[in-house]
């Protein structure tokens, strides 16, 4: 049995996940909701995941979910299991990792609040990180078309901003 | 905004610094302050926020290459050379033998140079303006070896595209590669003249204990100046990287001092890789069969793959997952500057010196660009 497999038989047994290995160094999970920050807490504290590498949210509209994706990385095994779970897109939470990963969490976790809506319970400040302004939907969802939004609101339309610098009244 | 409404701190004072400000990059930071002395530090990005991830959406393979240049300025080959790798793994395809050498080659040059101005950056930041000068001027015939290949100086335009690279590496640049080589030796003899401007306004500045730096998600030079030994291309060699000799440096005081003399030896490195693989790179395909004639409806197999890279400032990664469409339907670019900017530089910021923030904030050896995406 390699390293990999030793990962998923770790969680299978205690967390009752689903795994597989894509290849070397690289490790699958799927867990419930419910069990994320344990199954986290585990990889972070037992099993020597301590760099969180990245988070990410797919956004399946057509499913009415959002897949969250936990890319973490152990020093020791060289190994990057990436812990996945899905929520309903509708009532998007899920607990924050923040008291696991400090500011890292927090970070990753304002990014993926703003760009997707996605609300971590825990968080501490979920405040907008890159846009400014801004008071549309989350604009990296799958039903927000850009195209669509820019044509509806900057085509044929005076910018009152503009007026600064063309005059008018 | 919100904290600026916050009711002051006694004689405590708010100050923004950029993101127009030239001594800051594109960025901006809001300083709590107390006199002199920093109590607080709230990193606020976005200014250089496009959406590349959105971007890409929409787009085929073949034009995400382009794309993936711009997610930073100074790296550009090695965003190209992420990108590629993600494509190809997802599709199964393996580049030729020679490409692989041609990609390592692009990506140390790439590292050399950004490292080159890291060292320039970071000497304007202390005030050692002619540092500055030096950098910029030796970069230059880097950059003069990109466009001999590329055809841009600074943006590749997917030079290193899904399936090998675009063209061959041509003969000139292939005996210009020593000269040039010669000269970043030179640059790096410069950069270790005895210099006591440096170590009296680095040292002991921006501590970064090892315990902080892993929680914070420090990679790349700055953890290793903190003193993890740890390196992408040694962990998991993606490319050719096994095949070569070199070292990890690592120092053990954290501060900006040890950063700096990391960035050095690390330039060193990457001229010993350089060497060793244009000794060893053999002749072929520059591309796989696959993709040697463009093809614009080229279909994404289903699937998901997280690929990571060692780039100049630290572990870089592209999260692609598709749905069997001709474009991915999402991409996440992890960027190293993301962590170095917000968590880590708050972090110390917090207690220091208003006169210690370019010095910190460009000893972190980061890219506003590849943070906003």
């Amino acid at each position: 049995m390699n390293a990999e497999e030793r990962v998923i038989g770790a969680f299978t047994s205690r967390f009752g996940a689903t795994g597989q290995v894509q290849r070397r160094g690289r490790v699958w999970l799927t867990v419930e909701k419910d069990r994320l920050l344990d199954v986290c807490r585990f990889a972070k504290e037992e099993m020597g995941f301590v760099h969180l590498s990245s988070l990410s949210v797919t956004d399946w509209v057509e499913d009415g979910e959002y897949e969250l994706t936990y890319h973490l990385w152990s020093y020791e095994e060289k190994i990057l299991l990436t812990v996945k779970t899905r929520i309903e897109r509708d009532k998007p939470e899920i607990p924050s990792l923040v008291s696991l990963w400090g500011e890292n969490a927090q970070a990753h976790e304002r990014e993926m609040h703003e760009m997707f809506g996605v609300d971590y319970i825990g968080n501490p400040d979920l405040s907008p990180l890159f846009l400014e302004e801004w008071d549309g939907p989350p604009p990296f969802r799958k039903d927000f078309d850009w195209r669509e939004y820019v044509r509806s609101e900057y085509y044929d339309v005076e910018n009152p901003r503009e007026r600064v610098y063309f005059g008018g009244d | 905004m919100g904290d600026a409404a916050e009711k002051p701190l006694g004689d405590s004072y708010e100050l923004f610094l950029g993101p127009a400000f030239p001594g800051l990059g594109n960025f901006a930071v809001k300083l709590r302050m107390d006199g002199e002395r920093i109590l607080s530090a709230k990193a606020d990005p976005g200014y250089l926020h496009r959406g590349f991830e959105k971007l890409m959406e929409y787009r085929l393979p073949i034009q995400n290459a382009v794309l993936s240049d711009r997610i930073c300025i100074l790296e550009a080959l090695a965003w190209n050379l992420i990108h590629a790798e993600a494509v190809e793994e997802l599709m199964g395809v393996e580049p030729p033998e020679r490409a692989k050498y041609i990609r390592v080659i692009m990506a140390e040059l790439s590292r050399i140079q950004s490292h080159i101005i890291w060292y320039g950056v970071l000497s304007v930041g202390i005030g050692f303006d002619t540092g500055f000068k030096l950098a910029f001027g030796y970069r230059d015939y880097i950059l003069d070896l990109f466009e001999m290949t590329t055809g841009g100086r600074v943006y590749p335009a997917g030079y290193i595209c899904p399936g090998g690279v675009r063209q061959d590496l041509p003969s000139g640049v292939v005996k210009r590669i020593p000269e040039v080589l010669r000269k970043m030796e030179e640059m790096v003899d410069l950069e270790e003249v005895d210099n006591p401007i440096i170590p009296s306004r680095l040292e002991d500045v921006g501590v970064l204990s090892l315990e902080d730096a892993i929680r914070l998600g420090a990679t790349g030079p700055v953890l290793r100046a903190s003193g993890m030994k740890t390196d992408v291309r040694k962990e998991e060699p993606y490319e050719v990287y096994d095949r070569f000799e070199f070292e990890v440096p690592v120092r053990q005081e954290g501060d900006g001092y040890a950063r700096y003399l990391v960035g050095i030896e690390e330039i060193k490195q990457s001229i010993r890789i350089v060497k060793q693989a244009l000794r060893e790179m053999p002749e072929g395909d520059f591309i796989a069969r696959e993709f040697r004639k463009p093809k614009l409806n080229v279909r994404l197999p289903e699937g998901e793959v997280y690929v990571r890279n060692e780039i100049g400032r630290g572990e870089a990664g592209l999260y692609l997952v598709s749905n069997g469409g001709t474009s991915p339907y999402r991409v996440k670019i992890r960027g190293p500057s993301f962590l170095h900017m917000i968590p880590v530089l708050e972090h110390l910021l917090k207690g220091a010196q208003i006169a210690d923030v370019p010095a910190i904030y460009w000893s972190l050896n980061i890219c506003p660009a590849d943070l906003d995406r």
